[in-house]
This record gives C-alpha cells, sequence and structure tokens, in this order.
C-alpha cells in the first residue's frame, strides 16, 4: 500500500535520527530512502553558535523547505540545537532588508536610494574623512559572523586601500583574552586539540562555560561521554549553577573574579602532592615571571605557596572547602586525559588572559596536552571569530595569517602579497574596540562602517558609547539583514545576504574551516557584502584618486559575487597569506572543502593532506606537518608557534588579581550576564523566529533564594538591577543559580528597560582589551509585583 | 505541519519511565530506544512553535540530559509566514520617511 506523504516524512525523520546511533529500525529495508527526495541537499554550517555543526539545506522551488544534520561531520555528528534547526526563518522573514536606506541626519527617517546611490555615498563620506582629517578617522567595525572572505577583503581595503589599521570586530569582546592566553603559554593562537579529544577524556574540566545552553550540541557530546564511560568525571566550577552542572561530579560554586586563586590552588596542590609530569616539566617548559623574566619550578613552587586549598576556600567562598580543591587537583592531574573547556566566564574579565594562562598552566604541568582526550580548549562563541577574526585579520594589531602589525617584515610580506609597495600599511596597530568607540566618542572617528553587528547593544556601558554613535558629525553605514538598535544610529543602511545565500567560509573552535555554498536566493535587493565592498572600492579610490585602493580589488574585476568572487578572495587569502603560518590553508581550496562533510583543520598545507581532515592535533609530530618540518629535535613535540623563540611552553607565575569593581556598601551584589539557550547574542534573528522569541520573550534576572528573602523578593516580582552606570528594571527569577551576593541577567534583550549592558563595565584587560562583562558591581530592589510584559524587537 | 526527527538521551535507568510520558504527548511518536538511554522519536506538530513547546516539555523531566534534533522538515510553513510571525508592532517592516 502506498504510503502517505507525512508518512514518508515521519520514516524519514525517524531513520535520519537513528542513524546517528547506529540503530536499525524495522522499516530501514522497506525502501524508505534517509531524506525526502524532491528536495535538493545544500551542505553548509549553522551560523548560531562557534561549534561548527554541518547541516544540509533542503531546497524545494528555490525555497528552504527542510534541514538535516550531516551524519559525518566531525563537528556534531549530525546533531543539532533548536536554535540551529530554526535560523532558516531568518531568511523569508517580512522584516529583511531588502533597499539601501539614507539619511544624512540621524534624526531624519530613512529614505530608500538605490545601490549605485548608496555605494557613491559611502565612498564619499569615507573620502571626505579621510581628505579633511586623514587615514585614522575612518574605521571597521565588523563580526565573527561574517565569512572570511568579507573580513578579508574589508581588512585588504582598510589597511592596504585606506591606509589605515582601524580594523576591528566584536571577537574583541568575546575571544581576545583566549587569544592573549594561547600566544604567551603556547606561543601560538587557537587550541593544540578539538573535539575529538571529548570523547577520549576521562576528566572533564568545565570552567566559566554554561555548555549546555551556548553549546548544546557539544554538550550532548560531554554528557554521552560519560554517560558511556561511569569512570568518566565532569567538575563544573562557576559563581553559577547552570544547566551544565547537571552532569557534573562535583560542582565548584565561589565569588565571581576568585577563580585565579582557585586554579594557583590546584596547582598548589599539584605541586605539594608531586601530580606534576616531571618529564613533560623539563623537556618543554620554561617559568615566566615576566615576558623576559625566566624563574625555576623552585621558583614556582614558593610563589604557590600561599595558594593553600584553606587559603583558597576562605577566599573563594561559595560552597568551597579544601577538600574540594584537592580533589579537584586530583581528578584533574590524574585521569587518563583531562579535558577543560571555558568560554566568556574566563575570558570576559579584567584578568582574561591571566585566568587562561592559568587552565594552561595545570595543562602544562600534569602533561594533560598533545595525548588523546587531554586539551586545554576555548570554545569560540560565535561561528567564525577563530576562522575570520583571529585568522583573517580582522583585529586592530593582526594581518592575516596570525601576522602582528607591528612586525615590518610580516607587513611586508602581506604588502608583497597585495602588490603593494613597502610601507603602505601604517607600523601603528589601530584602535581596539573600546578605544574605537572612546574615539568615536570624541569624534576623532568621522566614518565608520559597522558590518553584521550591534555595538548599540553589545558594548558595555553601552550609553556611554551611544553617544557617540549618534553623533551628527560621524558618518556611519551598517551592513546588515535586519534591523538592530545599531540601524537606528547609522546614516545608510546597506541589506545584506544572509548564510546559505551567499558562499563563504567559518572556521569554528578547532581550526576548522568549513565552506557553506549559495543555497538559495537573497531576497531581491539584498546583497553579498563581498560584492558591497568590491563596488564601493573601486568609487573610494576615484574619489581619493588612489589607484592603490582599486589594486585591493582588481583582481576581482568581473566575478559574479555568488560563487566566483568569494572563491578568487579565499583562494588569495588561502594561497598567499597562510602559506607558511601557523594556519597553513592551503590545502583547504574550495574543491577540497566540497567534497569533506566537515572541512578542514589546519594546519592543512597540501590538499592531499587537507582530504585526510587535516591536523586533529597541532605540534604533534607525525600528525601534524609542521611539527615535522620544523623539528629542532627528535622529541615527539615540537612547539614552533611564532611567539616562543624559545619553543616551549610557558608556566606563568599570575597573581590572584581582583576585578576591577567589587560590591560595596553601595553597590553590594555582583552582577554577571550570559546567554539563554533559545537566543543568540542581540536576538536581532532568533527575536524574530517566534518559537524562540515565545519561548524566552524577555530577560530576567536570577536571584539567590537567601538574597530575595532578606529584600523581599519573590518570583516574578519586578526588579531594578542598578549600577553606577545605569538601571535596568526586570522579572525576578529566584532559584539556587548565582551563587549568594552574586545576580545574573540574560544579554540578548533588546528593550531599554532590560538592555543590560546598560548597566555592565567596561574596564578591560591591559593585554587582551577584551572588557569584563562578567563582572562588575551591582544593587537590587524590588520596585513591585509582576508587571505584563511585551517582547521588543526594534524595527527601524 | 513540520516533522522532525530527535534523539533524546536519557539516564539509561530510566528509560521505560521516559517512553510511558513521551507517548502521553499528542503528535510524539517513539521509533525506536537503545540501551544506552537514546529514543529516538518523531514530532509531527501543527506548527514549530507548537513543536518547541512539546520539546521543552520534555525538557523538564529530570531523566531527559538532553534532546537532539537531526531533522526537520517544515516544507508546509514556507509558502508563507509561519502563525503569528506578523506580529503587529513588532514584526512589521522599517518605517520610512512618508515623503
Amino acid at each position: 500500500m502506498a504510503q502517505s506523504r507525512r508518512e514518508f516524512l515521519k520514516k524519514t525523520a525517524a531513520l535520519s535520527a537513528a542513524s546517528y546511533i547506529g540503530m536499525n529500525l524495522p522499516y530501514a529495508k522497506a525502501g524508505v530512502a534517509p531524506g525526502a527526495e524532491e528536495q535538493t541537499w545544500h551542505r553548509g554550517s549553522c551560523r548560531l553558535c562557534g561549534t561548527g555543526c554541518r547541516v544540509e539545506l533542503g531546497v524545494k522551488n528555490g525555497k528552504a523547505v527542510a534541514l538535516r544534520g550531516v551524519k559525518d561531520a566531525r563537528t556534531n555528528f549530525g546533531y543539532l540545537c533548536m536554535k540551529g534547526m530554526l535560523f532558516w526563518k531568518c531568511m523569508g522573514h517580512p522584516d529583511r532588508l531588502t533597499k539601501p536606506l539614507f539619511r544624512e541626519k540621524k534624526t531624519d527617517k530613512f529614505k530608500e536610494i538605490s545601490w549605485d546611490q548608496a555605494l557613491d555615498i559611502a565612498a564619499e563620506k569615507f573620502a571626505d574623512a579621510v581628505k579633511q582629517n586623514g587615514s585614522n578617522s575612518v574605521g571597521y567595525y565588523g563580526s565573527g559572523q561574517c565569512l572570511t572572505e568579507e573580513t578579508y577583503l574589508f581588512q585588504k581595503v582598510f589597511r592596504g586601500g585606506l591606509q589605515t589599521n582601524n580594523v576591528e570586530g566584536n571577537p574583541r569582546l568575546c575571544m581576545a583574552s583566549a587569544v592573549g592566553g594561547y600566544l604567551t603559554s603556547f606561543g601560538a593562537d587557537e587550541p593544540i586539540g578539538g573535539y575529538a579529544d571529548i570523547e577520549q577524556a576521562n576528566c572533564f574540566f568545565i570552567i566559566g562555560s554554561n555548555t549546555a545552553e551556548a553549546h548544546p550540541v557539544l554538550f550532548r557530546r560531554i554528557m554521552r561521554r560519560k554517560l558511556d564511560n561511569k569512570d568518566v568525571k565532569v567538575i563544573n566550577a562557576d559563581p553559577r549553577v547552570s544547566q551544565t552542572s547537571r552532569i557534573a561530579d562535583l560542582h565548584l560554586q565561589f565569588d565571581p573574579g576568585t577563580d585565579l586563586t582557585l586554579l594557583n590552588a590546584m596547582a598548589h596542590v599539584i605541586i605539594e602532592e608531586k601530580l606534576y609530569d616531571e618529564k613533560f616539566l623539563s623537556d618543554y617548559t620554561a617559568f615566566k615571571s615576566g615576558k623576559n623574566e625566566t624563574v625555576d619550578l623552585e621558583a614556582y613552587r614558593k610563589f604557590l605557596a600561599d595558594y593553600t586549598p584553606e587559603k583558597a576556600a576562605a577566599i573563594c567562598r561559595g560552597n568551597m572547602t579544601a577538600d574540594k580543591i584537592r580533589q579537584t587537583a586530583r581528578w584533574f592531574a590524574t585521569s587518563k586525559a583531562t579535558l577543560s573547556l571555558w568560554t566568556m566566564g574566563i575570558n570576559q574579565r579584567k584578568q582574561g588572559v591571566w585566568a587562561n594562562n592559568l587552565i594552561h598552566n595545570l595543562h602544562i604541568l600534569t602533561g594533560q596536552l598533545l595525548k588523546p582526550g587531554a586539551d586545554s580548549l576555548s570554545l569560540t562563541g560565535q561561528p567564525n571569530a577563530c576562522g575570520g577574526v583571529r585568522e583573517g585579520g580582522g583585529l586592530c594589531h593582526i594581518l592575516p595569517g596570525h601576522r602582528p602589525v607591528e612586525k615590518e617584515n610580516l607587513r611586508n610580506q602581506v604588502e608583497e602579497a597585495w602588490g603593494m609597495p613597502k610601507g603602505r600599511i601604517p607600523a601603528e596597530p589601530g584602535y581596539h574596540t573600546m578605544a574605537m568607540f572612546t574615539a568615536v566618542n570624541e569624534g576623532k572617528i568621522k566614518a565608520l562602517w559597522v558590518n553584521c553587528t550591534s555595538p548599540m547593544q553589545s558594548l558595555p556601558n553601552v550609553e556611554l558609547y551611544a553617544k557617540g554613535m549618534k553623533r551628527e558629525d560621524v558618518f556611519i553605514v551598517c551592513t546588515d539583514i535586519f534591523p538592530t538598535l545599531t540601524t537606528q544610529v547609522v546614516n545608510l543602511i546597506l541589506p545584506a545576504a544572509f548564510h546559505f545565500e551567499k558562499t563563504g567560509v567559518y572556521g569554528c573552535t578547532e581550526r576548522r574551516s568549513q565552506l557553506t555554498v549559495k543555497a538559495v536566493d537573497a531576497p531581491k535587493g539584498a546583497m553579498p557584502e563581498v560584492w558591497i565592498v568590491r563596488e564601493w572600492a573601486r568609487l573610494l579610490a576615484i574619489k581619493l584618486q588612489d589607484p592603490l585602493i582599486a589594486k585591493c580589488v582588481e583582481s576581482y574585476d568581473g566575478l559574479e559575487p555568488d560563487y566566483a568572487l568569494p572563491k578568487a578572495i579565499w583562494d588569495e587569502y588561502s594561497q598567499k597569506l597562510t602559506k607558511g603560518r601557523d594556519n597553513d590553508l592551503r590545502g583547504a581550496t574550495y574543491e577540497v572543502m566540497k567534497q569533506m562533510a566537515d572541512g578542514v583543520q589546519w594546519p592543512a598545507p597540501t590538499e592531499e593532506y587537507a582530504l585526510t581532515g587535516g591536523t586533529v592535533k597541532k605540534f604533534v609530530r607525525g600528525m601534524d606537518p609542521m611539527a615535522d618540518s620544523h623539528a629542532k629535535d627528535d622529541k615527539p613535540y615540537q612547539f614552533y608557534g611564532p611567539a616562543h623563540p624559545d619553543g616551549k611552553l610557558w608556566i606563568w607565575l599570575r597573581e590572584q588579581a581582583a576585578p576591577e569593581e567589587v560590591p560595596d556598601a553601595e553597590y553590594p551584589f555582583y552582577l554577571s550576564t550570559g546567554r539563554i539557550v533559545d537566543h543568540w547574542h542581540t536576538s536581532s534573528m532568533t527575536g524574530r523566529i517566534p518559537e524562540l522569541l515565545r519561548a524566552n520573550p524577555y530577560a530576567f534576572v536570577e536571584i539567590n533564594p537567601k538574597d530575595a528573602a532578606k529584600l523581599g523578593i519573590i518570583p516574578g516580582d519586578m526588579v531594578e538591577v542598578e549600577s553606577r552606570r545605569g538601571k535596568n528594571m526586570l522579572p525576578a527569577k529566584v532559584y539556587e543559580g548565582p551563587t549568594q551576593g552574586m545576580v545574573f541577567v540574560y544579554w540578548h534583550d533588546q528593550h531599554p528597560d532590560r538592555l543590560i549592558n546598560k548597566v555592565t563595565k567596561d574596564a578591560f584587560d591591559p593585554g587582551s582589551k577584551e572588557p569584563e562583562f562578567k563582572i562588575c558591581s551591582c544593587r537590587i530592589k524590588r520596585i513591585s509585583g509582576p508587571q505584563a510584559l511585551t517582547p521588543f524587537i526594534y524595527n527601524g | 505541519m513540520p516533522i522532525g526527527g530527535i534523539i533524546i538521551s536519557v539516564r539509561p535507568e530510566k528509560t521505560e519511565e521516559i517512553l510511558f510520558v513521551l507517548v502521553q504527548f499528542p503528535g510524539v511518536e517513539v521509533h525506536g530506544h537503545d540501551e544506552q538511554g537514546n529514543v529516538v522519536a518523531v514530532i509531527d506538530a501543527p506548527s514549530t512553535w507548537v513543536m518547541e513547546k512539546i520539546v521543552k516539555k520534555i525538557n523538564v523531566f529530570e531523566a531527559v540530559l538532553s534532546i537532539g534534533f537531526t531533522y526537520l522538515n517544515m516544507e508546509d510553513e514556507v509558502d508563507g509566514p509561519a502563525p503569528g510571525e506578523r506580529i503587529p508592532g513588532l514584526f512589521h517592516g522599517v518605517e520610512l520617511d512618508a515623503g
């Protein structure tokens, strides 16, 4: 009997799910193939976190109609989260921007204009700024969600064309401390291992990460590993009990900002109980009290003497005891393989780089590195913070291919690759993010291009920086798919194509580059950013009468923007700019990536090698071609990272240091912020997907029941959360989440009463320049009982 | 009327208990399970909004550790915005200068 269409689809769905866990279903032989037949399937990456899940978009009659995970992808093995399953709804959404919009003054309403007019205005305004105020009066502020080709081309035109290093991006707000940590501890950015370690780890140390909500697919892998292996231990260290804590054998709860003490105390136990790997230390390690100050193990032991577990427990407070610290250190050091994972709880700190160093210290001390299952793995927040921004030259101090701007020989390499004269790229790094928006406030930046991000919501202490963005003498152009809180302060909005409406590469957490090829047309009028930049640069060259600006894009002349143009940009970047660098991507051509279910992990110098999947573990001879080609001796590990000329891993002597702002009599609570499972960053996308919006229509403040009882707050009450910078009014959620004396607020809400970055602090790490979103002081008070609230998504 | 394929990971010793719970949900069909606590299920819901609500309700049970989607077909929904997608005052497009 013929089965109905719905029955067919249901069996397809079940077979798809069953195939991922190797389960045979009884009707598998009945001729039902996994996947419906009328659709064409287009492989790409999910764009709603940094995991890099591979998906296939089912397209029928030019429209996306289905989505499935890619079973063979080593990022997600076919699994996806609800957020990832629904991102397709952004494609045909009625709020999509489809016409360039312009207004001379920010107080005017927008008028629709043509693309020709829009590009001419953008070129005119940037040219005027350069002519009147010099190259450093213009800037680019991009995103870890842009494709690598986009970030690379923008920074090429700004650095090589406009001669400014004012090239920044929102990864400064999330990943910069991880970059600093990897460079100073291992001598090279980005992790040594990757997700493959999850299935081989025997101890997970998850600190400052709510993996269950921010990286649900990776959390599933961790959970599966634990369920399938009863001896696997999970330690969760966080001031807040989160969804992640529910699989933990041990949850360490402490006062925000005291984790440097915890990490040093763990090192203390490891040293005192001789749990360190003496041979590993002697072969591969140096101890550093400063960049040029090398000490020895004995000095490190003395440094740690004061970090006894007893003293540390008293400083950390929460539920910490000396015994818990000892247990944690022993599990960490003695397991067959320990994998640490962290995100913004560690990175978004004034001591973010130091906190990263102290995690790496534990791995170096114990040799929990380089072997299967052992790694010190910083999880990325955005899909292309690593690939596009860290590797592609998207920060003010880094040129493509992990090249520091201040190194003349490295600038010259880039200039040569671009066919530019030596000296074309300025020697000084540009403004980092907080300096850039300070310069906007001061009127030093006269023209700013904001691409695919919303600083009007995502900057800390945002009202301070909103003043600058509202200045009439600062021209701002914004490329995006939807109106955002930022488009309300710009002069020119350029409608961009969305994911799967254009082609390009994302590089996720684990050094993995993955291609997404255009599968559906963008709404008429929306264009890929690479086309926008090329056309703008041509006009800019004319207006500034500078042929070298035109040279930035001349090799792309005549290429259609959906595939040939991004491919040409990727070819230039990967073949010329990563050659011989530690992120060598020459083997990861579009042709190779199209053949791979899950892309390529660098270094991957040749196509033949890239077709194996690339490098699973850096620095290991026999596993990493650069470890072989750069070997200085016959040892199995070779640390060729450019930042450590001694070829060693560095253990740092870093003291506990307080956050910029701690509670006092006036502001007695800690405030921390984070993500919720259904929303992504500023919710300009997830807030427009009704299923996700209604699941969490507004932010709330989480309060510990003991604190709530003292203040007479019950669940649902409206509570004012106020700092020295601003205040919010939010409904209360009272539960045993945050430690006593701390409140927690989700940061996706756009409503002016619930925009928590009005309250957060803009202090930043002196090394990484990453702001301390995660800790400031505040006070809270009950305003009223529950009030009816409506969700708010800014629509222009 | 979207159809989703999911794998529900439950504490293995609680699998039977969760299987009993799942069959109470309208639109949820269990297609298989194994000793590791993997349950293969299909959700046939009137909208992705309802599907999301069902997933949330399943996730509430303590024995449920995670729900992973592997497949979603929404071909009935794409010809027009999903119900509720046009929310007056919320999703209405950019306001332009009438002049």
